[in-house]
This record gives structure tokens, sequence and C-alpha cells, in this order.
């Protein structure tokens, strides 16, 4: 009976949040009316806590599966909400199912669904990501590998682990909540993201990478699926199931890692001996992604293809250009047909736009991995020279759009969308 | 080989700083008491006898060293709660959350294999609520520095920092001696004596023995050692002692590490000494990989009396690529492989008429 009235309560407030999105005008008052349905929420979910969350999260779901997985205009709300969970702070322990309240699904995946929740514990927006536990294997490797690499990562570019809940059939990792991916962003913002928001992106993935390589982990499956950004602007790393800890001496490792898009040459021809070199490929990748508005080398769907398109672009190597080229596993010497490199530009005529872009790019998309740069190295790189040199001296675990001057720029597509709207341009991040 | 300039031994420094910090944050040592680990019923040789259980399970799964060593580090752990009557399905349990957490995907056995191969009582279903509890007892925290992360560390320092002092090795080059190393390592980790050392001191112990009858330079190499390692000299010595005692138990052994399978005449005699049998199919179902442990004779065995030279050093060989990239032999011409080929006979001329290398006995100096 109380699940029910907190469904469709927690419907009421969905309704607001569509109609808030869709007319402006009336966003105050929505957000007021939603505050107060949530505020009925958590008073009316509190004293069943046990049998409250399966409810409500698949009354959750059904409903809102009808609007916009994703509307910026929830910042604002949630600040309300965020009010209305912190009285009830005391005695509420970590690690108990019942600590988090699932307000909405936001993606599943094969091996996990992911829900925006509510922590009661300090109020805070989580995501909750459970995990089905296989009953043959027991705890996926992937999850044992994020849970105890996450714990171990501090870093304003790193998604937070806050907590981890076992019950019987499912495992949930409470995550630090963010807005949206990258993946999702530049769908919403077509045909290339503004300069600015490409560099700050881009600083902030290499800050975090650099961050991980230090500690000597691989993350081995960069994506902008798995790059989390926040209303503010913030990019963080996630989805470190197929991270792993690098040792000394190195050992061999799968080839089978990363995205087919994002993977590095040298991984689609079987080299098992990678390094952080890996990660700066796909890092790559993404920044001519984020300045195109195109994956480079994407639509491929096997190794050899995804060669193909690669040397295209890059020409084919030779042992000269990449010593021991030819001892890799799946090297064929019919790649030797020769084939000239051409600039990056060719294929991405936007990098042609940003002073240094180009040289940056293609100092990540070196085929011979130890050629490319460092992420280190490319904090450093010119291409970031306009940003402002406070950036550097940020504390690893503060962000750096603390530094005064550090902002989201909008993009042009929101730009034409709020004239349309009759309303001015105000460049705050609600109108991404 | 070429000697790792600079930029190497920063990056090394780097890497013992990141594992002396992820070590001293869980260190516990337990502690033996009354003919019991205190606190609990196991016996110490109860306790040993697990270390070498799982030793034997890991290299019969062909995991690496580390998977090992972490599986040992997660159940150092655990003992203080531990009671004997679980000790087999904890042990078991860390060492597949040791696979899970080290081992590549393709390697990871099914729990039912493991189960069964390993000739373990437990169901795998008590395995898996095991590793359920374990990681609740130990808050997911499985990335933890072992014994076997710091011998390669320090390994790699030494040869880094004092390229010199290792020439007159019996063991030919860097990879060969750390394989060597770590077998002496093993040994110590299923030493109840030894397990009130941190991993840290256990393997700069043991590389400073291993420095100390190579070499009259040690003295400086290892002073230097300790203050990057920050361990307390009453400790290192005590730890020094003890291992010492270990090893010269271990030496009898020693040949049995000695890889060099190359002539069949060799073979006879490594398969009377290890009795051993190992199902082939092993070596099938999984990719061959480095076997520092107790069955990498064996295997070498097993293998080469199917197959013809090149794929009895194998083995060897797989290990050697792990450390070509760190020590940045030949990279690009040769190949690991085709080096091998060349160490082969080099071990044997070292060796003389004995079918082994010249190895030293521990104790002598």
């Amino acid at each position: 009976m109380l699940c029910v009235s907190a469904g469709s309560a927690r419907c009421g407030s969905c309704c607001s949040e569509g109609r808030g999105s869709q007319r402006g005008r009336g966003l105050q008052h929505a957000e007021a009316a939603s505050t107060e349905e949530l505020r009925d929420v958590t008073r009316a979910a509190l004293p069943v806590p046990s049998q409250q969350p399966q409810h409500f999260h698949t009354l959750q779901s059904r409903r809102c599966r009808m609007w916009r997985p994703w509307t910026y205009n929830d910042h604002f709300k949630e600040q309300d909400v965020v009010e209305s969970f912190k009285w009830q702070r005391q005695g509420i322990p970590f690690g108990a199912a019942t600590s988090y309240v699932h307000l909405k699904k936001l993606c599943e995946g094969s091996s996990a669904t992911v829900y925006k929740g509510i922590s009661r514990i300090n109020g805070q927006l989580v995501a909750l990501k459970v995990i089905s536990l296989e009953t043959e294997e027991g705890v996926p490797f992937t999850a044992i590998r994020e849970a105890s690499l996450l714990k171990h990562l501090k870093h304003a570019n790193i998604v937070l682990l806050h907590d981890i809940i076992q019950t019987k059939e499912t495992l949930t990792f409470v995550l630090e909540y963010m807005h949206t991916d990258l993946a999702q962003y530049m769908a919403q913002h077509p045909g290339g993201l503004h300069p600015c928001n490409v560099m700050l992106f881009m600083f902030q993935l290499l800050r975090g990478l650099a961050y991980i390589h230090r500690q000597h982990i691989l993350h081995r499956d960069l994506k902008p699926q798995n790059l989390l950004i926040s209303c503010l602007g913030e990019l963080k790393l996630a989805d470190f199931g197929l991270a792993r800890a690098k040792s000394i001496p190195s050992q061999t490792y799968s080839s089978e890692v990363v995205t087919l898009w994002y993977r590095p040459p040298d991984v689609l021809l079987g080299a098992t001996d990678y390094s952080s070199d890996l990660d700066i490929w796909s890092a790559g990748c993404v920044f001519v992604e984020m300045v195109q508005g195109q994956p480079v080398f994407a639509g491929t769907s096997s190794a050899p293809e995804q060669l193909e398109k690669i040397w295209t672009v890059l020409g084919v190597p030779t042992e000269d250009t990449w010593p021991g080229l030819s001892k890799l596993p799946k090297y064929k010497p019919e790649l030797t047909a020769s084939r000239r490199p051409q600039r990056l530009r060719v294929i991405c005529d936007r990098l042609s736009r940003a002073p240094a872009a180009e040289d940056l790019a293609s100092r990540m998309l070196t085929a011979f991995p130890p050629g490319r740069i460092s992420a280190q190295d490319a904090l450093l790189h010119g291409f970031f020279s306009p940003l402002p040199p406070q950036l550097y001296q940020v504390p690893p675990e503060q962000s750096v759009l603390t530094v005064p001057a550090v902002r989201l720029q909008p993009e042009i597509c929101d730009l034409f969308t709020s004239y349309r709207k009759g309303r001015l341009s105000q460049g705050s991040s609600k109108f991404w | 080989m070429k000697c790792p300039g600079p930029p190497e031994s920063s990056r090394l420094a780097c890497f013992l700083e990141n594992a002396l910090v992820r070590e001293a944050r869980i260190w516990k040592a337990p502690v033996f008491q009354n003919l019991t680990l205190k606190g609990t019923d196991i016996s110490p040789s109860c306790y040993e006898k697990t270390i070498i259980w799982i030793a034997e399970i890991s290299s019969q799964f062909q995991f690496h060293s580390e998977t090992f060593a972490l599986s040992i580090s997660i159940l150092n752990r655990l003992l203080a709660s531990a009671r004997l009557k679980y000790l087999q399905c904890i042990a078991i349990s860390c060492l597949v959350l040791a696979a899970k957490t080290n081992e590549e995907d393709e390697v990871i056995p099914s729990v039912k294999m493991l189960a069964v191969q390993s000739g373990c009582k437990r169901s795998p279903a008590e395995i898996l609520r095991m590793e359920r509890i374990i990681l609740d007892k130990l808050h997911w925290d499985l990335y933890t520095a072992t014994p076997m992360d710091f011998l390669n560390i320090f390994h790699a320092l030494v040869m880094s920092n004092w390229p010199h002092l290792l020439n007159g090795l019996p063991q030919t080059n860097p990879s060969l001696h750390v394989a060597f190393l770590t077998k002496q390592l093993q040994h110590c980790m299923a030493c109840h004596q030894l397990v009130q050392f941190k991993g840290s001191t256990l393997a700069l112990v043991i590389i400073t023995l291993e420095l100390e009858r190579q070499t009259p330079d040690w003295f400086p190499v290892i002073t230097d050692l300790l203050k990057k390692a920050q361990v307390t000299s009453t400790e290192f010595m005590h730890c020094k002692e003890l291992v010492d005692q270990e090893l010269m138990h271990l030496q009898p052994s020693n040949a049995i590490y000695i890889f060099c399978p190359i002539s069949q005449a060799i073979q006879g005699d490594t398969e009377a000494k290890f009795p051993y049998h190992y199902p082939s199919e092993l070596k099938n179902s999984h990719q061959v990989k480095l076997q520092v442990a107790v069955s990498q004779p064996v295997s070498a065995a097993v293998m080469s009396a199917t197959a013809q030279i090149p794929d009895g050093t194998m083995e060897t060989d797989e290990y050697y690529d792990g450390f070509r990239y760190l020590y940045s032999e030949d990279r690009g011409a040769d190949g690991g492989r085709g080096h091998m080929g060349g160490l082969c006979p080099q071990l044997k001329s070292g060796g003389g008429s004995s079918p082994c290398p010249p190895l030293q006995p521990p104790g002598r100096e």
C-alpha cells in the first residue's frame, strides 16, 4: 500500500519534471511541487524500507520511460531533494540496501543496470550500479577489479565509489552520481563540440589518466560511454571492470580489451605486452571524436577491418617505423602494400581549426606504441596553452572547474535552441 | 642487455613507493602462539600444508606467481578469525579471488573446475559463499602489494642501479635469476615463522642473501634498498636469520629450479626426482605461461617428452617475455624466442658436464 503511494507520488514528480523541461516558465512552480511530493515519498517509504526499493524502481522505470532519460533541469530539483533528505541522516548504516532509494533507471547493460538514486545517509544523489550475481561463477571478476581498484583511486577525475551492498542475488555499487556521459553529450551536440569544451574535457581526461597511470593502473576500456560528465562540465573516468594493475615485470595481458573502435593497432595485431600507451590511443580517438563529432576509426566490426581503417590514415607501418612489428602474433606480411600516411586533418577537417590540436592528436594516435605521448606529457602540450596555468596547481582531489574562468561553454546548438525559445542565452550549464 | 636508464629507475622507485603504501595500509601480522595461530585452532603445520597445497593448485592451473602470492596475502589477512575446519575452503576461495583479480579473463578457470581439480572437498556453492564472506570481511580491498611484487621491484631496482653486480650469475639473464629467487620466496611464504614479516622485508632479505653470495659489494646496495623500503634493521636482521636457516632446507631441491630440458638425457633425471604427474590436457586448455612454482621442471619434462626442443623452452620463454620488456632486452630485432635459443647452450656449457648450472649452496660465503 505504502509502496504504491510512494510510486505514484514519484510519478507525479516525473510529470512535473517533464512539464518543467517543456515550458521553462513553469519551472519554479513544478520544482516546488516535486520537492513536496518527494518529501512525501521519503516519509512514506521509511517505515517499511525492507520491501520498498524493489517495487519502487520497477514502477519507476516503467513510468519514466516516457520521458527523456536525461533532463538537465534535474539538477535544480535535485538540490531540493538533497535538502529534504538531510534531516534523516542519523543512524542509517553504510552497506545496507535500505540506505539508498532508487529513483529511476538510467541504463541497462549486459551485466549491470544503473539507477539514479539517493542516499539516506547524507542525502547525496548517487548512481546505483546493480550487478546480478551469476550462480555458477559467483561475483564477476569485473566487479572485483572495479571495487578493489576504485577503493584506491581518489581523484577529481575518477568516479568515486561510495559504498557496496551485497544481497543474496545482487551486488550494488553506490557510485558518485553524474548527469550524463560523453557519448550522450556528443549525441546531443552533433557536429563537434565547442573548442573550449573539447579542451576542458580533454584536459580532465588526461588528468585522470595521468593519475591512474602513475598508480600503474590501466583502464583498458576508454570510450565516450565510460567518461561521465557532470552538469558543471566535470569529466570522470568510470567503469573499471576491465582495468588492471600493472606489475613488474609486465605480465602479458589479454589482447581482447578495449571496444574495437578505440583499440590501438598493436593490440589489434595481438600484442599482449602493452602498457599505458593502450589508454593513450583510446583517449586520442575520443579527442578526435569530440573535435569532429564523428568517431575517427569507426564503422568496422572486425579487427582486420579496423586495422585497414587505421592504415588508410596513418599509412601502413613497416619494420623501420615500428621495430618488432613483424613479430606480432596477428601480423600479416600482405599488410605491407605501401600506403602513404596522411595528415589527420584529411579525415578530420576540424582539427585544423584549433591550434596544435592536430599535433596532439597525431602524437596520441601513433601506431608504434612507445612513440605515443604519455598522459603527463600530453597535459603539457601546447594545445592546452589557452587554459589558465593555475590548472596545473589544482590538487588531485579538487576539480579543475574550481579555477576561476574555467567553465563549460554553451554549445552552439544550445545557443540556437535558446534563441528560438526567445530567451537570452545566459551561458549557463543548464542550457546544454 | 641494455641497462635501463635513470627514468626507469625513478619509475621503479615510484612503483616501490606505491606498493609500500598499499602494504602499510592493510598490514597486520598473524601471530603464532602456543602451538596455534593466535585466536584460532590452526597449527603451524596445518598452515604450512595449506600454503603448499595452494601453491600446487596455482601451478596446476598455471597461474602467475603473483596470483599465488596474492592468494596467500588474502589468506593471511583472514587468518586471525579463521577456524581449522574452514581453512581449506577459505584457502581455495582466496585463490579464486586472486585469480579473478590477477589473471586475464580467458585464463580464469570456472569455480567448478577449480573445486574438482584441486581435490578439495568443497562444493562450488560453498566456495562461492566463502568468496562473498571474504569480500565483505576485507571490504573488497584486494589490491594489495604481495611479497612477489616486492621481490620483482627490488630485483629490478638492483638490475637498473647496479647492473654490474649480477654479472657473474649462473642464471645468465635477469628473468631466470628472478625465477630462481621466486622459488626461494615461495618456499619462505609457506613457512610459518616468516609470516610475521612484511612482504617487503621478506623480499628484501631474499635479495640480500643472494647478493651476499654473489658479490662482495652488496653492502651499500642493501643499505640503499633498506632505506628506500623503510625496513627497520632489527626486523630485517631477525628475518634474515630465519630465512637463511629456512633456505638451507631448500638447498637440495634448488636443482629442480634449473631450467635445462634441452637434452633428452636429462629428462629421465628430472622425472625421477619429481614423480608428480599433471594431466597433460591442462597444457592445452590454458594459455601456456610462466611457471615459477614447483611445477616448472615437471611441466618442462611433460612438454619435452612429447615435443621438440623449442616447445620445451616455452615456459621460461614466456616468463622471459615479461622481463624482456622491463629490461629492454632486444625488443625489436631478436624477440624473446630467438634469444632463448641462444641461452640454453650457454646454460649447458656453464654447467659443464653436469646437467645443472653451477648453483652455490645458500650458506656459502
